[in-house]
């Protein structure tokens, strides 16, 4: 009888020992993951903060050789870098492509920094009445024409 | 002598049988419960990364039968750190508190997939037909609510 109780509590404390091993590993490993998440979010809550931006000009320009452009500036005036591709620009609603950008005068760059000017300069059939402008973090401002 | 040695060898392969038998169980009971844990894990994960913002201006009088077919357009944008599906089927949406069945998502700009930064054009076909008044659009993606409302 001794054998049988001692093999029989080996079998079943080992079984125990891994069951313990798998529930230890799955139970970190997803504690980590939402704890990374929930970090990624907070700074992402930071940044939505941290950003402000204003539209100091907008304004509608008739060309008909060339065809009728907008041009806004906007400035930035949070205290977080920006990216120009990540900007959106809508005119009464319709979002634009194609549109050109320019940080200062420079056109190539992708870096909108704190209290630097970006420019954009699209071509539109008609004067919109109203413009959005929405920044990566989804803080947006609106103009009305 | 030799019977009480057959007696106790099969008491022993019994013993062991039924001690592999619960461990067997055991063990298999523990790893379908850290597979469903490790899958909530991720779920809950995706679900705090995920973020989106309905940027379409609610003010211009485009939302709302822009194309003449009593569509509502919205465009979201993807401000979390999670990259989603172009897909309806990440999205459920309400107008008016009545489930919309009928409606098509796509990239505004370029293909691919929806990541953090992109915005995609929804095109709704209101389970109402055509709307007046106040209306409210409630659009939920991976668990993040977020509602729109505007003049038709």
């Amino acid at each position: 009888m001794g054998f049988s109780v001692s093999g029989s509590a080996v079998l079943i404390f080992v079984a125990a020992f891994i069951g313990f091993g798998m529930f230890y590993t799955a139970t970190a490993t997803s504690f980590e993951q939402i704890t990374d998440a929930r970090g990624a979010q907070a700074d992402n809550t930071l940044e939505q903060q941290n950003t402000e931006i204003q539209i100091t000009d907008v304004r509608y320009n008739e060309a008909p050789a060339s065809g009728d452009y907008v041009n806004v500036t906007v400035e930035n005036t949070g205290s977080t870098e920006l990216a120009v591709g990540h900007v959106d620009v809508l005119f009464d609603s319709e979002y634009q492509t194609g549109y050109r950008s320019a940080v200062g005068d420079d056109t190539t760059t992708d870096l909108w920094l704190p209290q630097e000017t970006l420019e954009l300069n699209a071509t539109v059939s008609q004067e919109p009445s109203r413009v959005k402008i929405v920044t990566g973090p989804g803080i947006a401002v609106t103009e009305v024409l | 002598m030799a019977s009480v040695s057959v007696s106790h060898l099969i008491l022993f392969i019994a013993s062991m049988m039924i001690a592999a038998s619960v461990a067997g169980v055991f063990t298999s009971s523990i790893g379908q419960l850290s597979g469903a844990l490790s899958e909530q894990g991720l779920d809950v994960s995706s679900e705090v990364r995920t973020d989106v913002e309905i940027i379409s201006d609610s003010g211009s009088n485009v939302v709302y039968n822009s194309s003449g077919n009593d569509n509502i357009t919205l465009l979201i944008k993807n401000t979390g750190s999670e990259t989603l599906a172009v897909d309806p089927g990440v999205m459920d949406i309400l107008v008016d508190g009545r489930f919309a069945t009928s409606y098509g998502v796509s990239r505004v700009d370029g293909s691919g997939n929806w990541g953090q930064g992109d915005v995609v054009r929804v095109e709704i076909d209101p389970p109402q037909g055509s709307l007046s008044g106040d209306v409210r659009v409630q659009v939920t993606v991976n668990g993040d609510e977020e509602v729109f409302e505007f003049r038709a």
